[in-house]
């Protein structure tokens, strides 16, 4: 039972759009390709049905209802055209959250990536318990989100947290939930922690790919250990960082939301949060489903252009095989 | 080469330290009892309280039906699991095969209808896919448990990195011994990805083992309780009425950590391998 | 697999009705550990006491996601029976006549009997219409107290404040005995809400959200509420208000540490308390506004309650009525008082729980009653308003600012004002 006008609901219209403005291949095509007409589509087709249904179709819906104000039940629901747009970017609450988000985003990637890689390169580089580090690093992933998060805020709990213990020790008078500054570190704390095993695996396995016979060629050509990492470790790896820069920013960006609830006890107040949360707070809570329907597709549209961008200037640099 | 670098030690035990310490603390709390833990918070020395907490989390009856049980539980995240990554990754590593080692019409625009799933988490468009699993009648089922996370690109995105990154010499050479697209893909790339399939697996299978919003949407039957599910049951007790078995969630916690390592530990063979020759 | 299972459900359905299997109906709702085996329990006695219905509840998450799940099921055809919705969740439930049944209705068209006069005063407004019909069946209730360090009030040498200006009296000794004096959970709960409620000052145009959504304007910047909070900002910088933020358990935490005298929680904390608590402690009322003319007032519930969803059938919906008449029999409700802490919610049940001499063994357990028992105001039946889980957040965000000194007290309730009446607005549009 939708209640979506005919015409809104399957109107693709602006992805479409969207779309054909990429004209070029945003990357260096192999030398080297099979020419079947059939096949590929053949092997693209489980992936592209997945998607359509699960993905466009829920989203097409998504978009349409950004342009109306809607009874969560679905009895009624006033076309407000971009009202719901103009609304939230003309918040200066939206201004204030945006800017955090920008924030939180560069910090989270920044810092998970680089320990991530230097862990990786470490346990990648050591014999002796190379096994050890490797399950004791990734089996920091698998602790379950909700218990990470009950960890993160016993630990920063105001009254019998260690870390604010500790913190109190050096002279810091942590405040988690009430100062914004000590809520963000911690938030940033809880989110890098869980980021990092992701991508240590990631470029541990990039590592293992590079053939001996390389690994052993730049160990004699180059004696310097930074010098080598930089001019032949990383160029080998540069696929797998691209990779987990985009997967590291939508990640700070969407999927620290469950973080972010824990460690402000599902009440925001004046504390940092990212759209994502109130995307997830106005919707999923709040069941202002126009409202934030329409800040998720700003939300999109800001990291498509994004996603763009780096796919068409970062990824001339990366040099692939 | 072989020697031993006591700074890279000291780097991976900092690292492993501050990771490590969060699960530590888990499994030391878990041996506490509830109201040691309210009173306290977390411990790093064991309590008396650990048998009897596991023994309760593993063999308690729970729910209306008295069917749900830490085991049954178990199995649910499993299935979740396995069914998501294995599905994950034959869908992903067939479009990034046709993506990169393809030339056929529209492949940029496919490139492109693949990955903008990357900008809309599954969050975000939750109610409307409510209702197309609902139009589809697949509430309730495994299936629709699982496929609808699949409609997402990491793993495409993931798998057209490594295989760009893959010689061109080895197709070249494949082309010329008159292997096909379809032989080159299982003699050749695939053993090639053996690293990268471990990678993702791992990775996959925790993110299905650890959902939580969407099976509690979609399924109404305890039968397909999971144990992410019933963690968050015994956490989220109403303000103040009551303390929340703390010890049990931190015990099932434990176990839920058990099933991912395993996963590691198997895999770690396939970590250690190199692309063509053994490092030993 | 899939097709298997679903072709046992069939199979299922058609024996129901080849052999008089009893009707099944289900229930969502939002609790976990504890309180949902009591529900559980409350599910089961329902099944062994008659054979008609079969009863099976269904834990959907938080009280937020639980309401979420009912509106997606709705939209899809695939809505449960019955759904428990928290108060502030209310009004977005309200707001949708054509889903739900009122509870009344729905007993009366079954055969039940109903008297609104059975239900606790302060109970009987909350998810009733304007007219006073219960739409909602309330299920767990609860109302703001303020519980009380016996400890600390023997050093102090002070008597237990009933007004605020007892309380300002009280303050300076309970600081110089070397405790905080007061903390507060929640806020939004029990300094906004429940101020209008206990001193019975309107809370919103429309008489509180009742009459209409179109139009609705909240009263946030009334007098008696600025001239309140900046006694309450006072107090906080006079060190006599210990404020840990909007985070429920912050705020609770130094009260079980015997750190601080008086902290106003949740008319069912005393169980969780009794546990964690490290001195002896007894409750009493939340006070009231010394300097308004008409206070005293019972306060306004918490908790939720539950809905009967449209579109079911006719025998179902029988089950449904059966049902709220089983829970609203005294036995279940003392059962369930007791069991969970929430209040009794019919006069019947707090009278059995009395005879029972369970408020001998556990005082506390009867001071939300006794409160939501206290003569009603005007403005203290209850209020309905849409967006109001974002009016809080609105509302959590200014009182942090007021604390951290970042706003004053009239700034911080002229921007709950102008925000809560843009989403009031909203609201209204959305009803189309």
């Amino acid at each position: 039972m939708t209640d979506l006008p005919a015409p809104l609901a399957a109107s693709p219209r602006p992805l479409a759009r969207l779309r054909a403005a990429i004209t070029t291949a945003p990357e260096p095509a192999k030398r080297v390709q099979f020419d079947r007409p059939l096949l590929p589509w053949l092997f693209l087709l489980p992936q592209l049905l997945v998607i359509c249904v699960f993905f466009y179709w829920p989203s097409v819906q998504a978009i349409s209802s950004s342009f109306y104000l809607e009874d969560p039940f679905g009895f009624g629901s006033t076309f407000v055209g971009l009202d719901n747009y103009t609304d939230a970017l003309g918040s200066s609450e939206y201004h204030h959250i945006a800017r955090f988000t920008a924030f939180f985003t560069a910090v989270v990637t920044a810092v998970s990536l680089a320990l991530g890689l230097l862990l990786a390169v470490k346990a990648d580089a050591v014999i002796r318990g190379r096994g050890a580090y490797r399950t004791a690093l990734i089996s920091v992933y698998a602790i379950a989100p909700p218990v990470a998060g009950l960890i993160g805020m016993m630990l920063f709990d105001q009254h019998i947290g260690p870390f604010v213990t500790l913190a109190a020790m050096l002279g810091w008078d942590m405040k988690v939930g009430i100062n914004y500054g000590d809520t963000a570190f911690a938030m940033i704390l809880v989110a890098v922690w869980k980021q990092v095993p992701y991508n240590f695996i990631f470029f541990l396995s990039g590592l293992q790919a590079v053939p001996v016979s390389v690994r052993e060629a730049a160990i004699i050509d180059c004696r310097n250990g930074w010098r080598r990492f930089r001019t032949v470790t990383l160029p080998l790896l540069a696929p797998t960082a691209f990779f987990l820069l985009i997967i590291n920013i939508t990640y700070a960006l969407f999927d620290t939301f469950a973080v972010i609830d824990v460690m402000v006890k599902d009440k925001p107040a004046n504390n940092p949060i990212t759209l994502v949360y109130k995307v997830y707070n106005d919707g999923f809570r709040g069941n202002d489903i126009g409202g934030s329907s329409a800040q998720s597709v700003i939300l999109m549209l800001v990291v498509l252009v994004l996603t763009l961008a780096q796919f068409r200037w970062l990824e001339r640099r990366v040099h692939y095989g | 080469m072989h020697r031993i670098r006591p700074l890279d030690h000291l780097i991976l035990l900092c690292g492993c330290l501050f990771m490590l310490a969060p699960v530590a603390v888990a499994i030391m709390t878990s041996s506490h009892s509830a109201a040691d833990i309210h009173v306290n918070g977390l411990s790093l020395a064991p309590g008396g309280h650990a048998l009897d907490t596991y023994e309760t989390v593993l063999t308690k009856r729970g729910g209306f039906t008295g069917q749900v049980t830490g085991a049954t539980m178990a199995m649910n995240s499993l299935i979740l699991g396995l069914g998501f990554a294995i599905g994950k990754i034959a869908l992903s590593m067939l479009a990034a095969y046709a993506l990169v080692y393809f030339r056929f019409r529209f492949a940029t625009a496919m490139f492109w209808v693949i990955f903008t799933t990357l900008l809309l988490p599954l969050e975000v468009r939750i109610m409307p896919s409510y209702q197309v699993m609902s139009d589809l009648h697949l509430l309730n089922t495994y299936t629709g448990l699982i496929v609808p996370l699949l409609a997402s690109a990491t793993g495409t995105f993931y798998f057209r990195q490594f295989f760009k990154s893959v010689p061109d010499e080895l197709l070249e050479a494949a082309r010329i011994d008159g292997a096909g697209p379809v032989k080159f893909f299982f003699d050749i790339l695939l053993p090639l990805s053996k690293t990268m399939m471990a990678a993702i697996f791992i990775i996959m299978f925790v993110y299905g083992w650890n959902q939580y919003l969407w099976p509690m949407l979609m399924t109404t039957e305890e039968r397909f309780f999971t144990l992410m599910r019933g963690i968050k049951q015994i956490l989220q007790v109403w303000v103040g009425s009551q303390i929340p078995d703390y010890n049990q969630a931190f015990a099932l916690a434990v176990l839920a950590l058990l099933p991912p390592v395993i996963v590691v530990v198997v895999f770690q063979r396939w970590f250690i391998k190199g692309l063509t020759e053994s490092d030993k | 697999m899939k097709k298997t299972f679903s072709a046992l459900g069939v199979l299922a359905l058609s024996a129901t009705s080849a052999f008089a299997e009893p009707v099944q109906i289900t229930w969502w709702h939002g609790m976990g550990g504890a309180n949902e085996e009591v529900i559980n329990q409350v599910a089961q006695k329902f099944n062994a006491a008659q054979t008609a219905c079969g009863l099976t509840p269904v834990s959907k998450g938080t009280y937020e996601e639980a309401l979420a799940s009912g509106i997606a099921a709705f939209r899809s055809g695939e809505q449960p029976n019955i759904l428990q919705v928290f108060d502030a969740g209310a009004a977005t439930i309200m707001n949708a006549p054509g889903a739900i049944i009122a509870a009344e209705d729905l007993l009366l068209q079954n055969g039940h009997s109903f008297d609104r006069e059975a239900f606790i005063p302060g109970i009987r407004h909350f998810y009733a219409d304007a007219d006073g019909k219960f739409v909602g069946m309330p299920f767990n209730s609860s109302a703001p107290i303020m519980y009380i360090n016996d400890e600390a009030f023997a050093k102090a040498g002070v008597a237990v404040p009933k007004t605020w200006a007892e309380f300002e009296a009280a303050a300076p000794k309970l600081k110089e005995a070397g405790y905080i004096p007061l903390t507060a959970s929640q806020l939004t709960w029990m300094f906004f809400e429940n101020f209008f409620s206990r001193n019975n000052v309107q809370m919103a145009s429309n008489t509180n959200g009742y009459d209409s959504f179109e139009g609705t304007t909240l009263n946030a910047t009334a007098p008696e509420m600025l001239a309140f909070w900046n006694r309450v900002k006072a107090w906080h910088d006079a060190g006599l208000f210990g404020f840990y933020g909007a985070g429920w358990a912050d705020n609770q935490k130094p009260f079980e540490e015997g750190k601080v005298a008086l902290w106003i929680g949740s008319s069912g904390s005393f169980g969780g308390l009794s546990k964690t608590a490290t001195m002896p402690f007894s409750a009493t009322f939340l006070p009231y506004d010394e300097t308004v003319a008409d206070g005293n007032k019972s306060s306004f519930i918490g908790g939720a309650a539950l809905f009967a969803f449209a579109g079911k059938t006719d025998a179902e919906n029988k089950c449904t009525a059966d049902f709220y008449n089983f829970l609203t029999s005294t036995d279940v409700q003392a059962f369930y008082h007791q069991a969970t802490g929430y209040v009794a919610i019919t006069t019947a049940a707090y009278e059995k729980s009395k005879a029972d001499g369970w408020y001998e063994k556990h005082p506390q357990a009867e001071v939300g009653i006794l409160q939501l028992s206290l003569p009603q105001g005007e403005w203290s039946k209850g209020y309905r308003l849409g967006f109001y889980p974002q009016i809080r957040v609105i509302e959590e965000r200014e009182f942090n600012k007021i604390f951290s000194g970042e706003t004053t007290v009239e700034d911080a309730f002229k921007a709950i004002e102008a925000e809560g009446n843009e989403l009031l607005a909203k609201f209204a549009k959305t009803a189309g």
